[in-house]
């Protein structure tokens, strides 16, 4: 055809093209052109011969586009027409399944990594919802507040937990007008006869209806009035569990009498599940009027509701008001001197400790499956090279690129999704087992369970890694070029240079992931190793611990001492038993704190008004424990009630309260009332890790319980044993039945189990991050093998060509490696940038480590330099390893 | 009963038109002979959509003729009615004879297409 020879509408050609998914479609297009040349331009001229032409395309659309939308019944011309008509997305489902099917193997490997990232996330989030986000079921949570203290003086940071006076309850309740349903309690142990059996329960004492603050009703019956907690009423209420456990959830349990502490009390109501706080199965009137007791013994703990019209600014701006004014009105208690009270919502004073770690986690686990999914999003780039003439071959069909990438990342999906309901799987059984390790964690609130606000996060989860997978490998398939894909025959194994650039690309993200992940590790490993390389100060191996606490209403001061001296007594008969003593409190563990004074000394080196831990022990404590009596003399059996009142303080002790001279021989007191007793310090202990493994060793005072047993009902058994700690327990349950058969021995479990929970939270911490880190290097290494083995494949010519050329192994070698390593280098110089970034997040974290420790770093880069090249190395192995004969004949 | 295919209106004026052109027509020219015949404007979308579908059910064949450069070197298709499509055109006819039997209308009788 020559020039000048009009020509239809090229726009309405290209429409009708697109439009016809014929197999015909090519004559339909050549029967107008016939048409339009042959005789609408003789007839019409070219310009009403166009129109015709246009308005012949535009009229064609509805029939052509209603076939197309049932295509496939062009494929497939002899099935029923309902069977044919399937939606586009029922298309893309299908070929997303038949894509699965024809790749098993690679698809099994996505769904086992994918499903694994899953739910480990899960897992995570779960801990983090139930345990910081969603410990408590109590409504309207942001509105539940206790108040914490803080005494500058006392050097005592933000507390939450037994440290407000009653008085200080009153004026809180009395002053605060932001505050409603203030209420107060302590805490302690009761003696419950259950019929045959008598159990310890952990009980709260309480001034007010705790219901009403909680805002819940109680699950039976009723909770206490205001006028009974006061009065001390014999009424009791019991937890949901307890009532579970113990009375086989017997609903007419409510208005029966039950036996507390040898007293019959009432049960009067069943809290609702998990409404127990810090774990009090029974809460009981308090019984006595708040302003019995004198203002500065710390022990209680309050919670209120924000008043409506009020917002926690409100309540902390009128509790610093009362705080300043209360210094003024006692300006003869000078540890008011700067004291603040701060309220803060239930939930957070609870958990303010492990939400960092919680949140710590939650970002490491976010980054393994990052990296998952980059790994996966890698191998799916790989399997393109097939996919490519597929979509080329769509492309000339006339599907759009908006459908293929449809196409290709409703695939993703679908494996997204598969590993998601199996990743949830998983995950159902990793809460269980995370339940079961953090029911060893002492005082964590909150339950770990798949509750739906997991699911839904790992719905969310499963969505967002579908889509972050597929994205990069749908834009990659679907840009395609037509031409030259199908021209290529299709045997090249890479798919071209854009490909292996984003492969690198995703590589040296992996770098970088798994970069701050191992940094992660390191430092919590080097940080938790530290905390038990530490010396205690004391023998734990081989000692038990049991706690007692005699009912006040049967023991007093002289019956507590006679018990418990009988007990060691007999104890240490037991075959096997070494030694034994009784104490309070025992290293890692304190509770008991006091303010000391001696003579001249108004004030610590620090400025500090004197605190001590008070520890009642008897002579066989030190002993027990192995705590070395570094001077003077330990208790002895001529300390008792009655002779003067002796002392043994620890050498920290020591150093604040007789800085400048000898402590043995000196005097001070317990207190700063004038009735308070004086001591004379006999002995001077060494120091013991007594405040927790990761504090510094506080002052300690040691005073003999047998001198002051009425000073405390509740003690600790320890027993140094030369045979296996637990297998005693028996021989001692059977001792204190001998002595009196109503009294239950609890809390029973080794001191180094004691050690071991104290540092439970930074142990798991430190466990699953190694295993987080762990993962993240075996994943890069994967990532960095892959995208070597095929730039080794993609220039396997080049290469046969240098060895052709002379080039030796070693040289080809190294050119692979160091193309591979650059990326790799990059990732992890962004990783290590990071890692320090984000290294004030982990210091607070870390135990005597710096977030950018030193020596953490260089073996992470030492580590994941081997790691990397190693990875490399093999796939490199095998370039130079390369017949350059075979490999020029590759196409 | 047994299961039959029945032809649809216009697959039925489309496979009559292919029939009249004796082995020759091709899309353009099946849309002609339809137009002219019925007084009813037909695209040519609707006439390869249903050549394609009436191929499927085995009533016509095609063959390409050659290509023109009128039709800018693409080839033309050529379609004819195969003994099962002479069949169902039978069958229909034979079908609308039945139901017209006995059939009195008042006025002016039904264009029956």
């Amino acid at each position: 055809m020559g020039a000048g020879v009009p020509h239809p509408p090229r726009l309405s050609r290209a429409v009708l093209r697109q439009a016809a998914r014929l197999t015909y479609a090519e004559a339909l297009i050549g029967d107008l052109e016939e048409e339009f040349l042959t005789h609408r331009v003789p007839e019409l001229g070219v310009f009403r011969a166009r129109l015709w032409y246009r308005r012949q395309a535009l009229r064609s659309l509805p029939p052509l586009l209603g076939h197309a939308v049932f295509d496939a019944r062009a494929r497939r011309p002899h099935r029923g027409k309902r069977e044919n008509r399937m939606s586009s997305f029922m298309q893309d489902v299908r070929f997303g399944l038949r894509g699965m099917r024809r790749n098993a193997g690679l698809a099994a490997v996505i769904i086992i990594t994918l499903a694994l990232g899953i739910s480990a996330n899960t897992i995570i989030y779960s801990v983090v919802d139930g345990l910081i986000l969603h410990p408590f079921p109590f409504p309207d949570g942001d509105r539940l507040v206790t108040v914490g203290t803080e005494y500058p003086r006392l050097g005592r940071g933000l507390n939450f937990v037994e440290h407000m006076s009653p008085a200080e309850y009153v004026d809180i309740r009395e002053s605060a007008e932001s505050l409603e349903h203030v209420v107060a309690w302590d805490m302690g142990n009761r003696q419950v006869s259950l019929g045959e059996l008598s159990d310890n329960l952990f009980a709260g004492f309480w001034w007010g209806d705790a219901f009403e603050t909680l805002g819940m009703t109680p699950f039976l019956g009723r909770g206490m009035t205001e006028e009974e907690t006061v009065a001390g009423d014999p009424v009791a209420v019991l937890s949901y569990r307890v009532w579970q456990s113990r009375f086989g959830a017997d609903p007419d349990i409510v208005g029966t009498s039950i036996g507390i502490n040898g007293n019959p009390y009432t049960v009067v109501g069943i809290m609702r599940p998990r409404a127990e706080l810090y774990g009090m199965d029974l809460w009981m009137p308090m019984g006595v009027s708040p302003d019995v007791f004198p203002r500065g013994r710390r022990q209680f703990q309050v919670l209120a509701r924000i008043r409506d019209g009020y917002d926690m600014a409100g309540v902390n701006t009128e509790l610093e008001v009362l705080a300043r004014r209360t210094e003024l009105e006692y300006a003869d208690v000078d540890e008011y001197e700067g004291w603040r009270m701060r309220a803060a919502t239930w939930t957070d004073a609870n958990v303010r400790q492990i939400r960092p770690a919680g949140y710590i986690l939650l970002g490491a686990v976010t980054f393994v499956l990052l990296l998952v999914c980059s790994n996966v999003a890698s191998l799916l780039l790989a399997r393109s090279t097939a996919r490519r003439r597929e979509m080329a071959v769509r492309t000339a069909m006339g599907a759009s690129r908006r459908r293929l990438v449809r196409l290709v990342l409703t695939e993703s999906l679908g494996l997204a999704l598969v590993s998601g309901v199996l990743g949830v799987g998983l995950a159902y059984l990793g809460t269980s087992a995370v339940a079961n390790i953090l029911a060893g964690v002492p005082f964590l609130p909150g339950a770990v369970e798949l509750n739906p606000r997991v699911l839904a996060f790992a719905a969310g989860v499963s969505l967002s890694a579908g889509i972050l997978f597929g994205i990069l490998p749908a834009l990659q398939d679907s840009a395609a070029s037509v031409g030259a894909t199908l021209k290529s025959e299709g045997t090249s194994a890479t798919g071209g240079p854009g490909r292996l650039r984003l492969q690198r690309g995703l590589v040296a993200v992996e770098a970088a992931l798994a970069f701050v992940l191992l940094v992660g590790g390191g430092l919590f490993i080097n940080s938790f190793a530290r905390l038990t390389r530490l010396d205690p100060g004391f023998s734990p191996e081989g000692v038990m611990s049991m706690r007692l606490t005699l009912p006040s209403e049967e023991y007093d001061g002289p019956a507590i001492g006679a018990f418990f001296q009988t007990l060691e007594e007999r104890v240490l008969a037991i075959p096997g038993v070494e030694a034994v003593g009784r104490g309070a409190q025992f290293p890692p563990i304190a509770f008991a704190f006091r303010r000391v004074a001696t003579e001249g000394l108004e004030t610590t080196e620090e400025g500090q008004l004197p605190t001590a831990m008070t520890t009642l022990a008897s002579p066989g404590y030190f002993d027990a424990l192995g705590i070395p009596v570094e001077r003077g003399r330990a208790f002895s059996a001529a300390d008792v009630e009655g002779s003067p009142l002796v002392a043994v303080i620890n050498e920290a002790a020591e150093a604040m309260m007789f800085p400048d001279g000898e402590a043995i021989g000196s005097r001070f007191r317990v207190g700063t009332g004038a009735d308070d007793p004086w001591f004379e310090v006999v002995g001077v202990a060494g120091n013991t890790l007594n405040n927790g493994l990761d504090q510094p060793t506080f002052p300690e005072v040691f005073a003999s319980h047998r001198q002051v047993p009425a000073w405390s009902n509740q003690m600790f058994l320890l027993i140094r044993t030369s045979v296996e700690p637990h297998s005693i327990v028996a021989a001692v349950r059977s001792v204190v039945r001998s002595i009196d058969p109503d009294q239950p021995v609890y809390r029973i479990r080794t001191v180094d189990e004691a050690l071991a929970a104290g540092v439970a939270p930074r142990r798991i911490a430190a466990n699953v991050l190694t295993v987080f880190a762990a993962v993240a290097l075996v994943l890069a290494a994967v990532g960095i093998f892959a995208v070597v083995s095929l730039a080794v494949g993609a220039r396997t010519r080049e290469i046969g060509l240098r060895v052709a050329l002379g080039a030796g192994g070693r040289q080809v070698r190294s050119l692979m490696i160091r193309q591979a390593l650059v990326p790799v280098a990059v990732g992890a110089a962004i990783g290590f940038g990071s890692a320090l970034a984000l290294s004030g997040v982990l210091t607070g974290l870390l135990f005597e480590v710096s977030g950018a420790d030193p020596l953490t770093l260089t073996a992470v880069t030492v580590l994941f330099g081997l790691v990397a090249f190693l990875a490399s190395y093999v796939p490199a192995l095998k370039a130079s390893r390369l017949d350059p004969v075979e490999a020029l004949r590759v196409e | 009963m047994p299961k039959r295919k029945f032809l649809g209106e216009f697959e039925n004026l489309v496979l009559l038109a292919v029939a009249r052109m004796s082995g020759r027509g091709y899309g353009m020219a099946i849309r002609r002979e339809i137009e002219e015949r019925t007084e009813r404007e037909v695209s040519i979308g609707a006439i390869y959509v249903t050549l394609e579908r009436l191929e499927g059910k085995g009533y016509i064949i095609s063959h390409t003729g050659d290509p023109t450069p009128e039709r800018g070197g693409r080839v033309r298709r050529h379609f004819a009615v195969t003994p099962a499509g002479t069949e169902a055109l039978h069958r229909s006819r034979e079908m609308l004879d039945r139901m017209w039997d006995g059939v009195e209308l008042d006025g002016a009788g039904q264009e029956v297409a």
